[in-house]
């Protein structure tokens, strides 16, 4: 039997998490667009952090790690140290269709291609490169799926 | 913790990393004191094997995978390949595609710039102007959208010509377009320009002159901000550029206040040639037919993309593959140039400088490692930066 | 004031093509504002140096190109690669407004060798580390080794550009054999 106490801290800290989840954002080899589009969404238009996201440097004090690229040779080790850096619980969101299966850059000799086989992934949001609105929704079902 | 003994450098990664990884240092910078004695970067973070790839693929998979070289300047690098093919067919587009080609390059140029102009500005603490110079890069964006139906990768080229065209409605809004972003771009030159802050982090500071710029081999606006006149699209016109030429914009003082002079301006030649086309417009066809199998041959295409000088050599063999693509990027000569300039600067200096060469923006996280004496320490890009502004207060 | 007068492609070709003149092998002019001209391997440095002091543009690129040797597979229309007999071709590409003058030189598998130029010109060295890392060209001299684009595990002798790579594992496997 769940221990009633136990209960509410799950709820506190599930509420903490969604109101205001700290994000890092990690380019694994991405042409730029899409990193573009989620710069974007931290502009006025967009603004994202009326959400209570907030976009921050270390993997220690994220919850959220936002992966865009197709994993190239080279990140692909630096990806997952970030990812094992980062506290439990951690949630990935894999942003552009790169880091869902590699995109136009499916095969090359120099990418792995999908970032779930590097790590965990929660929530892909597609599109080459998917707009700000779509990055933004995508963050938003994570939220929703963290409060259920 | 791990020591690599290298000459004249030690080089020790702190942080929780497995011992027999090493951090990929993105920059290296040796320090005597405040002072950068050297300046080292490791690229080929993006490296995916695209030119490999091309090989395999044909022209028309080839298209859309150049069009994603760089999100930023996607289409120049589309335009520069299909203008390729179209040399090696031996055939033109028509004009009506060419002016379009050249419309979008400018509007391209406008979101690029001013993308630069708020990263740049980020980089030195100006928030505020990053915020207002993103906010009123969408409506470029929005302009992109409605011609092409995405904001990035607009996918216009086709070999041959053009798959987009412009009607009357969107060539009222683009003049809506460039008349808000005209009145808003001659704010931020005044920011720029008169700033006291500002200007404290960018008037004399990395220092190029005309002479340096040209041994070490900078190209598009950070050589045109040390006097050097070159543009390709002066030098050597492609797509529309002959018929709707473009001013040559360059400073002498060559300092990073320069180079945010000289890409504001670009910013105005690119309003001013945007309505230009769009007023003339020349009637007739967006493509012309070119062939699947493409004869055998070679070209080299030459392109300004907003960063400089964007160079394709092409090789075909006959079929419908290319034998060799062959991609050098502006950013690539310019962080020769950049590197060797950084020696003799302060280290608080090195993100505004290296922001002023318009990197290629992806290694958002990219490491830094600072040498000083006998110590080695590994610092984030955030580090960098903070230590930059923190040094001016 | 005397406005300069802005030469033609063909005229700045033909003052490049002065500029070379004693070392030019064979030349071809395959588009009007390009010349291309076959130099001896040795003579690189002189000839970049000659360029540099005629002022004559600027060095915008260096292409490497897999040149292979073919053969037909007995029975069929099929080419095989010729291991190791081919060559790699190097284009030093200079640009000078609209014009280009291109320098080529063909290096075989056995003694792909040629002397650095960063003693004229410094920021050639990432484009020598590329072609040195992608094809596998020895430039002698050379400032830097250190990979540019590929992982530092990339393995050894291993030229992802060169027709014969078709991916990573199965170059392990031909290895493995």
């Amino acid at each position: 039997m769940a221990d009633p106490f136990q209960e509410v801290i799950e709820k506190l800290k599930t509420w903490g998490r969604v109101n205001s989840p700290w994000a890092i954002h990690f380019n694994s080899g991405s042409c730029n667009g899409c990193d573009i589009e989620i710069l974007a969404t931290l502009t006025p238009r967009y603004d994202v952090e009326r959400f209570g996201i907030k976009l921050q440097g270390s993997p220690r004090h994220a919850d959220v790690l936002i992966c865009t690229g197709p994993v190239s040779l080279q990140a692909r080790d630096r990806l997952i140290r970030t990812y094992e850096q980062m506290p439990e619980p951690k949630f990935v969101i894999a942003v552009g269709s790169c880091a869902i299966s590699g995109g136009v850059f499916q095969g090359l000799y120099n990418v792995v291609g999908d970032v779930s086989e590097v790590i965990p992934v929660n929530v892909y949001v597609p599109g080459c490169p998917p707009r700000p609105d779509a990055i933004i929704f995508g963050v938003v079902q994570l939220l929703k799926s963290l409060q259920g | 913790m791990e020591t690599n003994h290298v000459p004249e450098k030690f080089i020790v990664s702190i942080g929780p990393q497995h011992p027999a990884l090493k951090e990929p240092g993105h920059f290296e910078f040796t320090v005597d004191g405040e002072v950068v004695t050297n300046a080292t970067a490791r690229l080929g973070f993006v490296h995916r094997g695209m030119e490999k790839g091309t090989e395999g693929r044909n022209y028309v998979q080839d298209l859309y995978l150049m069009e994603r070289v760089c999100g930023i300047c996607s289409h120049v690098h589309a335009m520069a390949f299909a203008l390729g093919v179209e040399k090696l067919a031996g055939v033109q587009a028509p004009p009506r595609a060419q002016a379009i080609r050249e419309l979008i390059a400018e509007l391209e140029r406008i979101h690029s710039h001013l993308l630069w102009l708020g990263v740049a500005a980020h980089e030195g603490g100006f928030d505020t102007l990053f915020m207002f110079s993103w906010r009123d890069r969408e409506t470029v964006m929005d302009l992109l959208e409605l011609i092409s139906g995405n904001r990035v990768n607009y996918s216009a080229n086709v070999l041959g010509g053009v798959k987009i065209d412009i009607n009357e409605k969107q060539k009222d809004a683009m003049h809506k377009g460039m008349d808000f972003l005209e009145e808003r771009t001659e704010h931020y030159m005044k920011v720029v320009t008169e700033d006291e802050t500002f200007l404290g982090r960018t008037r004399n500071i990395g220092l190029m002159t005309k002479d340096q710029a040209e041994l070490l081999g900078a190209v598009g606006p950070t050589s045109r901000a040390s006097g050097v006149p070159h543009d390709v699209r002066v030098d050597s016109p492609y797509a529309g550029y002959a018929d709707f030429p473009v001013k040559l914009i360059t400073e002498p003082a060559g300092d990073l206040e320069a180079r945010f002079v000289v890409r504001i301006n670009e910013l105005f030649e690119s309003y001013r040639l945007v309505r230009e086309i769009i007023d003339h417009l020349p009637e007739g066809e967006l493509t012309v037919r070119v062939p699947r199998r493409i004869p055998e041959g070679e070209t080299v295409s030459r392109v300004e993309a907003p960063r400089g000088e964007l160079f394709y050599f092409m090789k075909s063999n006959g079929t419908d593959k290319p034998d060799r693509v062959k991609v050098r990027t502006p950013s690539l000569c310019n962080w020769a140039s950049v590197l060797t300039l950084a020696v003799g600067h302060k280290l608080a200096d090195m993100p505004m400088i290296l922001a002023g060469i318009d990197p290629c923006f992806s290694c958002n996280d990219r490491m830094v490692t600072i040498n000083r004496g006998n110590d080695s320490q590994v610092w984030s890009w955030e580090d960098l930066r903070k230590y930059g502004i923190d040094y001016y207060k | 004031m005397v406005k300069k007068k802005v030469l033609t492609p063909e005229e700045l070709l033909q003052a490049g093509k002065e500029a070379l003149q004693s070392w030019i092998l064979s030349e071809n002019t395959p588009e009007n504002n390009r010349l291309d001209v076959v130099i001896q391997t040795a003579e690189i440095k002189n000839c970049v140096r000659a360029l540099v002091n005629a002022k004559w543009g600027y060095l915008s690129a260096i292409t490497a190109l897999d040149s292979p040797e073919y053969t037909l597979v007995e029975g069929s229309n099929d080419k095989v690669i010729v291991p190791d007999k081919g060559n790699v071709e190097l284009l030093y590409h200079f640009c000078n407004g609209a014009a280009i003058i291109t320098m080529r030189m063909k290096l075989p598998y056995a003694n792909a060798a040629i002397d650095s130029i960063c003693e004229v010109i410094p920021s050639a060295t990432l484009y020598e580390r590329e072609a040195s890392e992608l094809l596998g060209v020895d430039f002698i001299g050379t400032p830097s080794t250190e990979h540019l684009l590929l992982p530092d595990e990339w393995p050894v002798n291993v030229y992802p550009l060169r027709k014969s790579f078709t991916g990573l594992e199965k170059q392990n496997k031909v290895e493995e054999k």
